[in-house]
């Protein structure tokens, strides 16, 4: 994991699953959001290549989800800006929601609609080869094979958690952001977290907002929000 | 790399079949959609009885059952997805543009569907003078694009807005009354024998307008 490169040909789209997405950057200048006063994020400045892992670790309200949503192109910035590149040139909102894969409790899917039917959907909407294979191969990473037909609103937490990764890891996305990725999540669950970052570390710049010391510690890099910006590696 | 960036055309026909789908799961709009149709035209029918020489009425009950029936379930499409959290699903996975075509086939379907069933009804139990076909269909097609288009921006517009309810019924009335008198005025200008066609331009104009509006606006509207 190194600085940001400068390069060749924009990105399009990102492959099969255990393509490697190499030439990914991330940058952040002086970025931060601010829903109100003293709340949001406080402007850092870091910059990340893919792939590797990195962890964002820091207290309640400093602003990980917030800059991962911003990463993700959910929100924009207050202040500063979040730029994602491949070799060297910038993605834009397209590309970018091609290139981004988010798991996070703020994704939800619809009750009414089977776990298989909620990823199918994403998958004709992005366009995917194969949607079914692909459908059933992410349900299979996650554990939940054999449960595709479950409605996704009679899911516990922890099924709907692992429905999450597999949401994120369906278009196998050259960055992947993962918020607080073992929460709901039993002993197996947290395991099959290490592993799939593990599995993505090769391929895809992955970045976990995280205070659970197992999960940062899969991370080759770890930035502490402080309130005043990140912190020094750990 | 196999492509994942989303083709624009793949997400509208996957968000018109997901709308689809949610629909028939939960009937969240169609059963009373329905209801409100059939009730209203049946009480009308017992009250008045047929109003076969009242062009003037049975075009404007037609519309107002349509709008009425249909209002609530097409501004819904969004609200729908602030309540149930799931716009941010949405979001990641196709773009504002994509969304906003897909809710709108759907809600032009579902328009499709309670006329199917409101037009006919309202012909057999309140009569009326012979149809000009070509003319009724005209305006009921254009007047039903221009009534999803703008229902479906206001949806959009008022989705994530708190108090809701109220201000959908402030931003909707000012903008549906050209719709409801382009098509109230067209439907009865056909009944009459009169031309349609300055009620056809409005129509095609203000639909083609929220259209316009819709596809500049959608991408703006979500930001957080």
């Amino acid at each position: 994991m190194s600085g940001a490169p400068a390069g060749a040909p924009a990105l399009r789209g990102f492959g099969a699953p255990t393509e490697s997405v190499a030439g990914v950057a991330l940058e952040a200048r002086e970025l931060g959001h601010r829903y109100a006063a003293g709340r949001g994020l406080e402007p850092v400045s870091f910059a990340l290549a893919g792939p590797g892992v990195a962890a964002i670790t820091g207290p309640n309200g400093s602003g990980k989800s917030t800059l991962l949503r911003i990463v993700a192109g959910l929100l924009r910035p207050s202040h500063g800006e979040c730029v994602l590149t491949h070799e060297g040139r910038g993605l834009a909102p397209g590309a970018r929601r091609g290139a981004v894969g988010l798991c996070a409790s703020s994704v939800a899917f619809y009750e009414e609609l089977s776990a298989g039917e909620n990823l199918g959907f994403v998958a004709d909407a992005r366009g995917l080869a194969d949607p079914r294979g692909r459908v059933a191969h992410a349900l299979a990473r996650v554990g939940l094979a054999g449960r595709e037909g479950d409605r996704a609103g009679a899911l516990s937490s922890g099924l709907r958690q692992r429905l999450r990764l597999a949401f994120a890891l369906l278009h196998a996305p050259a960055v992947l952001l993962l918020d607080e990725p073992g929460s709901h999540l039993d002993e197996e669950g947290r395991a099959l977290v290490g592993r799939l970052v593990h599995e993505q570390r090769e391929r895809a710049l992955v970045l976990i907002a995280t205070n659970d010391e197992r999960e940062s510690r899969l991370a080759e890099r770890v930035f502490e929000l402080r309130g005043r910006g990140v912190g020094h590696p750990a | 790399m196999p492509s994942a960036s989303s083709s624009s055309a793949a997400a509208v026909w996957a968000i018109l079949r997901k709308e689809c789908r949610s629909e028939w799961r939960t009937r969240y709009g169609l059963n009373a959609a329905l209801l409100f149709a059939i009730a209203t035209l049946t009480a009308v029918s017992f009250a008045v009885g047929r109003l076969g020489d009242r062009p003037d009425l049975l075009a404007a009950l037609l519309w107002i059952v349509l709008l009425f029936a249909s209002l609530a379930a097409l501004a819904h499409t969004f609200v729908r997805e602030v309540e149930g959290h799931t716009l941010t699903l949405l979001r990641l996975t196709a773009s504002p543009t994509s969304i906003a075509l897909g809710k709108l086939l759907f809600n032009l379907l579902f328009l499709a569907v309670i006329e199917l069933v409101a037009v006919p009804l309202d012909l057999v139990l309140l009569g009326g003078p012979p149809l000009h076909w070509g003319r009724f269909l005209a305006v009921l097609a254009l007047g039903s694009v221009a009534l999803a288009g703008t229902a479906t921006l206001v949806g959009a517009i008022i989705a994530q807005t708190r108090g809701r309810g109220a201000l959908f019924a402030a931003v909707s009335l000012p903008v549906l009354l050209p719709v409801l008198a382009g098509a109230v005025s067209g439907t009865r200008a056909q009944w009459s024998g009169a031309p349609v066609g300055a009620e056809l331009r409005l129509l095609a104009a203000y639909g083609a307008a929220m259209l316009g509006l819709s596809l500049v606006l959608y991408d703006h509207l979500w930001e957080e």
